[in-house]
């Protein structure tokens, strides 16, 4: 199998992947009980009118009047056509909806994201070169700790004691803010600190471990014997090979953590961002924006796989595609 | 991984690959005569602490009424209703507490006493984990929790509602009077003051957090126990008959898992149990469900690259079969890194729950950290205890696994312990 | 979340919109916002919010300053005047956009774009209602006449497509303009107090706008406008313009210096404070989730108004940066009792059906210990649907005072002998052993109450309620948290049986028309079984008593989700109600419904809670009353 074959069949792996999740998603919702339909015959019902026609023409408002394999294939359609209807949560389409999303998370997870790529090697290979030494047990235990602290506790805990008790930071988000101004990079500080610190944890036992045992490896022996400078022998041999690994480890637990922590970390500090955005929809039953953001995670997230798979698989020569 | 003595030429080192040889030889012992059905001293223990267990939790389910105390009604039915109640024996376990038990048993069996029987190897590993004192500690603090966890319920009562003992602050803290129903303690400048009656403070319903915090134990000790097990039966399995079988059966195996890991897990377990119902036993079913793909995808590879190791070359070479040599040398020789692989995900495990919790989507009737961080959040700027006190329990808990994982690992790697060496 | 009672007399939300910010309540806040407390102030009892005065219409123009800035717990859903529901939501509007009129501090009708509204006939049938002349949307729509606003309610409201949030406001309604600023409208069920329904109420949205739609009988495209999602055609008839409106975070608006209500105040020297309305340069509303951070905002300044929740309220009291305005809401705590046949799950028999028994738990349940403990004092008492602030508040009545220690009906003994004259009315085997109510097995009555997982308010008031039952009743009751959706759905409602009848008091009674929230008599019963419940609180209607008529008329009503058959003639009462001809006849017949439901305690009565409202004290115009907030434009900021 050539290396194009390969990834050609990934990638349509990729696609029937995230096909096969959002239509798992959309039974799960399309089987729940939909609060809204109740909630228009309650409100039909305290006010006299018919309960049962209001919960009829509620449920022909949001298309769930239609037989379940008729909601599939208009969904599938929607899919391909960029259509992915209307947020009821939101009032306005849901690609609009989940851009927004986008715009407010890409704010702190940019920064984030470099900061985390920056320092979390960095660490990591400071704690190797002093492994066991109180230097590395200093940088491992605040790499930990920084990983350990759960991000919303640590949240809460910043904005106690630099917002409410210091006044440094302001107490609440405010979105209207222009992205390049002192007032959005003052606001976004908190944020960002929590989630670099509860990131570089990751990053940096990896980068550790690798490159202990890149350390001892005949290369690196050979080097310091010919006298290279330390420095010099770490940055090329044990930072090269240790960034193959770490690059794409950092892929995946970059994509988990976007995926995950930052919607709490978005409520605690009130951005508007896409963690929020699929949270209330989820929570308001939101059928159209639940699916376009699951559809929109899986499809990160598969394409997060595929790209770690392939740059391995390139950058690697030991693991041969056939393998796999 | 015992490959390259020559390479190191430590004595320390060489007594390691050989005692890990040993250990692992020990091991083989468990799986020594290939029957399917071979009882070994695990499945014994197993057996015969286990069985009790499940059939308690059968008689739970199907005789015991909905709101009748499980050993009240077998104290009943046994005719000894009589010194049950003279030894205070009234506990009423729901079937996560037997499930809970039954992998304590399970844990025994497969980790405690295999290392009990190798006291040799068990010594080794000891010295060189003393050694990470980080480790050591983190040990001691799951232990103390572990403890906490299985017999505090049985000390500390569940928290009770006080109205008029609302935000009492912990011992040597005060509170402005303001935000008090009532003051336990004493009353100075119109603050209300802290007392040993509750030593972490209480909460805004009066609960004492302390009681809180000892209760939330279980609850974690339960999700990392039933989890991990769940996990790593499924994770073992998958793998390693993926591996045993390759091919084709290997091929949609690895695809099905990687669906599994495909999944945006968080927004699945939002929907999931925000949809269907957040009790803790869907929980731990949730998270067990999504949870096994990476440990799968870890073992299958371990146990390929294993089978790629020249001794295994060697055993095959002798004429020994593949299923044989997975079940003989491949699986005891992972074995390790997959304790290791499963102290790791224990965290992510608890965090998750914490998260949902404090996101309001959470059990509310069983009281875990979560729950307790995500109540204390309103009143965190005057009384921020009921936030601190289980988060930093939480913090440190998550904390001490990854150190304990972190410390198995360098335990079990040669290359890193040649480094201590230099 | 509170709904904002300030901005709901401003915005004249109509009931409907109370009732969803209400009955919802439980559902929506069940993840987003933990503590929907219901406060409630107490004139005698210890807490007392700050002064805050009402505003001197006749006063001269303050000065235009600053901006205003509010905070607020949960967004929106969508901020289209049509199809809006939620409170919050309405607030956002409402500064944008007025409707016809809304009520003073003396629940005098208040007009905005309405210039009168009159009983025509003087029986509440028919109705002339006369806009102002300076009214005028933005281009292209031109004025606000009196063809917009029939327009609406004919080709839309009253259409069968549209399916708008004020639809059934306008069933049985004819309404026709007379002039070119004048509606007159014929009411089938005539009602005296008809503006005080909220029902006339709407929000002034441009015939032209809504032309294609109505042709098209295109309800997505209604409900998808661009323009009704950021008002831009509200011209000069909102006190502020509408910038932005950022899901989630909130919106934001400028001074609208084109205010229709200036020319009102330069005409009327009783208006003069209108002059030069409104007083803010930009106004903001945030979206804050976390209830810590929006109390915090309002101490260190930040914002102008949060609600605050009742334990936060006292430090803010004595705190002077802060004033604290306690306003009185409609919306009741109540415990609900399942009196149908999946009640009482302890055994045979359902003890709730008898009135003496509920009177029996009405009694075991401390109220003032209730509202200290719970609620922090910030509540009042409550002994029949309506609070006392209401117009139609039964004064002249001695009600009984159900669970007050001090001069009601309280404690074990009292509780205990209710109980044992129920246990009289009925056959099955319960009695008393000792302090400990048994059931035909000889074992103790064990039964559960129902909480909103997403409350710590409710979690704390299931407890104490458990608390009072085993103290006062001898009956074991065990807390249990649940979902407010899944509670709504699969325990308080049920699939109806129409057609289904019972026989009551020798009477037949059929459900014609049953809904999920009265599906039938008390054989029909939801899915799951449940004994008491206090997931949800419901609106007393003050200024539209005869609203009430959905809870009591009759077993057959159309919300009647726990079972209950009056035992008194509630359904001739609310028909008196409804044929009165005055105001006096309505206060009679409504003391004969409140005097019943006091004594039957339909749903356990237990408190009135009150919004808690925190200001920066330099703002101007909230006053301590359900009405605070109608005169927002005049609303100003005052170092002095």
């Amino acid at each position: 199998m050539g290396l194009l074959r390969y990834i050609l069949a990934r990638t349509a792996w990729a696609v029937a992947v995230t096909f096969i999740i959002v239509t798992i998603t959309f039974l799960l919702i399309a089987l729940a009980p939909d609060p809204n339909i109740s909630q228009a015959a309650t409100q039909a019902a305290l006010q006299g009118g018919d309960p049962t026609e209001a919960a009829q023409r509620e449920a022909e408002m949001r298309g769930l009047d239609q037989p379940l394999h008729i909601r599939y294939i208009d969904f599938l359609q929607g899919v391909y056509t960029l259509e992915w209807g209307w947020s009821d949560n939101r009032a306005q389409p849901v690609t609009e909806a989940l851009l927004e999303g986008i715009y407010y998370t890409a704010q702190y997870s940019i920064p984030w994201t470099i900061l985390t790529i920056i320092i979390g090697p960095i660490v990591g290979l400071y704690s190797a070169a002093n492994m066991y030494s109180w230097k590395d047990h200093l940088a491992t235990g605040f790499a930990f700790a920084g990983w350990a602290i759960p991000n919303f506790f640590f949240a809460l805990i910043l904005v106690l004691i630099f917002s409410v008790w210091l006044n440094l930071f302001p107490l609440s988000y405010d979105p209207s803010a222009p992205v390049f101004s002192l007032q959005n990079v003052h606001q976004l500080v908190l944020p960002v600190f929590v989630l670099v610190t509860g990131s570089i944890g990751a990053i940096m036992r990896v980068s550790r471990n690798e490159s202990a045992e890149f350390q001892n490896a005949a290369f690196m022996k050979t080097a310091k014997a010919k006298g290279v400078s330390p420095l010099r022998a770490y940055a090329l041999h044990v930072m090269r090979p240790t960034l193959v690994p770490l690059s794409t480890t950092l892929v995946g637990q970059i994509l988990v953590i976007f995926l995950g922590s930052s919607l709490l970390v978005e409520i605690v500090f009130g951005i508007p961002g896409l963690g929020r955005i699929t949270f209330d929809a989820l929570i308001n039953q939101d059928t159209n924006l639940i699916l376009g953001a699951t559809l929109l995670f899986t499809f990160i997230a598969v394409m997060g796989n595929l790209v770690e798979d392939i740059v391995f698989t390139i950058l690697d020569p030991r693991i041969s595609y056939d393998d796999r | 991984m015992t490959g390259n003595d020559e390479s190191i030429g430590a004595d320390d080192v060489r007594a390691t690959s050989g005692s890990a040889r040993r250990f692992d030889e020990i091991d083989w012992d468990d799986y020594e005569e290939p029957g399917l059905f071979s009882v070994t001293p695990s499945l014994k223990i197993t057996l015969l602490a286990g069985l009790p267990i499940v059939l308690l939790g059968l008689y739970d389910e199907f005789v015991v009424g909905d709101r009748e105390a499980t050993f009240v009604r077998l104290g009943s039915d046994l005719g000894l209703s009589g010194p049950f109640e003279t030894l205070g024996v009234d506990f009423d376990p729901g079937s996560l507490d037997f499930l809970f038990m039954f992998t304590i048993v399970l844990f025994i069996a497969y980790v405690g006493y295999p290392l009990y029987r190798n006291g040799r190897m068990t010594r080794y590993y000891w010295r060189e984990f003393k050694r990470n004192r980080p480790a050591v500690i983190s040990l001691v603090w799951l232990g103390l929790i572990f403890v906490g966890g299985v017999l505090g319920p049985f000390l500390i009562a569940m928290p009770e509602q006080d109205l008029a003992a609302a935000y009492q602050p912990p011992v040597f803290a005060s509170i402005d009077l303001v935000h008090t129903t009532g003051c336990v303690g004493e009353i100075r400048d119109g603050r209300c003051y802290g007392t040993w009656e509750h030593p972490l403070g209480t909460s805004r319903g009066g609960q004492d957090v302390f009681a809180s915090v000892v209760h939330g134990m279980t609850v974690t000790m339960q999700i990392a126990f039933i989890t991990t097990t769940i996990v790593a039966i499924i994770g073992i399995t998958f793998g390693t008959v993926s591996a045993y079988l390759g091919g084709w059966a290997d091929e949609i195996m690895m695809r099905f898992t990687d669906i599994v890991l495909s999944f945006p897990t968080f927004v699945f377990f939002l929907l999931i149990l925000y949809i269907y119902g957040a009790g803790l036993g869907m929980f731990i079913l949730v998270f067990a469900a999504f949870g096994w793909g990476a440990t799968a995808r870890y073992v299958r590879s371990k146990a390929l690259s294993i089978s790629e190791e020249e001794f295994i070359k060697a055993i095959r070479i002798s004429g020994a079969s593949t299923p044989t040599i997975v079940r003989r040398h491949v699986i005891p020789n992972t074995a390790s890194s997959i304790i290791t692989q499963l102290t790791l995900i224990v965290p992510g495990f608890l965090l998750a729950e914490a998260q949902l919790a404090f996101l309001g989507i959470g059990d509310t009737a069983v009281p875990t950290w979560g729950q307790l961080i995500s109540a204390g959040r309103t009143s965190i700027d005057f009384a921020p205890w009921i936030v601190l006190a289980p988060g930093f329990t939480l913090f440190l808990t998550i904390l001490a696994f990854n150190f304990l994982g972190d410390a198995i690992l360098d335990a079990i790697n040669p290359e890193a312990e040649a480094e201590t060496d230099r | 979340m509170p709904p904002d009672s300030a901005e709901f007399a401003h915005t004249g939300i109509s009931r409907r919109q109370w009732l969803s910010a209400m009955g919802v309540a439980g559902v929506t806040a069940a993840a987003g916002c933990a503590d929907e407390g219901d406060p409630t102030d107490d004139d005698d009892a210890v807490p007392a919010g700050d002064q805050g005065a009402q505003l001197d219409l006749s006063r001269d123009p303050p000065p235009v300053e600053g901006t205003y800035h509010a905070v607020q717990g949960s967004s929106f859903d969508t901020i289209n005047p049509l199809y809006n529901t939620e409170s919050g939501a309405g607030t956002a509007i409402g500064y944008a956009l007025d409707q016809g009129y809304t009520f003073d501090g003396e629940n005098e009708v208040f007009p905005l774009l309405l210039e009168t509204i009159e009983d025509v006939a003087g029986d509440g049938s028919e109705w002339r209602i006369q806009f102002r002349e300076n009214l005028e949307f933005s281009d292209p729509y031109g004025a606000y006449t009196a063809d917009d606003y029939v327009y609406l309610i004919q080709e839309v409201h009253q259409s069968d497509w549209a399916n708008t949030a004020n639809a059934t406001d306008w069933q049985g309604v004819e309404v026709e303009a007379t002039g070119e600023l004048e509606v007159h409208a014929r009411l089938a069920d005539p009602n005296i107090i008809w503006p005080e329904t909220f029902d006339p109420l709407e929000y002034p949205i441009p015939k032209d706008l809504l032309e294609p739609y109505v042709a098209e009988e295109d309800a997505a495209g209604l409900r998808e406008h661009e323009e009704l999602l950021d008002l831009s055609f509200a011209g000069n008839l909102g006190p502020y313009t509408l910038e932005e409106w950022i899901r989630d975070g909130g919106t934001r608006y400028v001074r609208n210096d084109e205010y229709y209500l200036r020319e009102v105040g330069e005409r009327n020297d009783d208006r003069s404070l209108f002059g030069n309305a409104p007083y803010f340069e930009d106004a903001t509303i945030q979206i804050l989730d976390e209830e810590a951070q929006r109390v915090q905002a309002l101490a260190q300044g930040e914002t102008d108004n949060v609600t605050l929740p009742p334990d936060r309220a006292q430090e803010f009291i004595e705190d002077e940066e802060i004033m604290v305005i306690l306003e009185p809401t409609p919306f009741n705590t109540i415990l609900s009792v399942n009196m149908r046949d999946n009640g009482w799950t302890h055994g045979p028999g359902n003890l709730f059906t008898v009135t003496a028994f509920r009177q029996a738990i009405a009694a075991a349940i401390n109220k003032e210990e209730f509202i200290e403990g719970i609620l922090r004092g910030f509540a009042e008492p409550h002994f029949t649907w309506q609070p006392e602030f209401s117009e139609w508040f039964p004064e002249d009545l001695e009600l009984t005072r159900w669970g007050d220690p001090n001069d009601g009906v309280y404690g074990p003994e009292a509780a205990r002998q209710l109980a044992e004259e129920a246990l009289d009315q009925i056959d099955e085997d319960y009695s008393y052993d000792g302090d400990v109510l048994v059931g035909p097995e000889g074992n103790q009555v064990e039964l559960t109450v129902l909480y909103n997982a997403a409350s710590e308010t409710q979690e704390l008031a299931a407890d104490f309620i458990a608390r009072e039952f085993e103290n006062n009743l001898g009956i074991e009751l065990d807390a249990e948290p649940i979902d407010g959706t899944t509670f709504s759905e699969n325990y308080w409602q049920a699939e109806p049986e129409p057609g289904s009848s019972t026989e009551i008091d020798g009477e037949e009674v059929v459900w014609e028309e049953p809904a999920p929230q009265n599906p039938g008599p008390r054989s029909v019963t939801s899915d799951n079984e449940w004994d008491l419940a206090t997931i949800f609180g419901l609106n007393t209607y003050p200024r539209n008593p005869i609203t009430n008529q959905v809870f009591f008329d009759g077993p057959n009503s159309q919300y009647n989700p726990v079972g209950y058959y009056p035992e008194f003639d509630a359904a001739g009462a609310l028909q008196g109600m409804r044929n009165a001809e005055t105001r006096d006849e309505l206060t009679e017949a409504a003391e004969e419904l409140f005097a019943g439901l006091n004594e039957e305690q339909p749903y356990i009565m237990l408190a009135f809670g009150d919004d808690i409202e925190g200001y920066q004290p330099d703002i101007r115009g909230p006053f301590e009353n359900f009405s605070s907030g109608f005169d927002f434009a005049g609303w100003h900021r005052d170092d002095r």
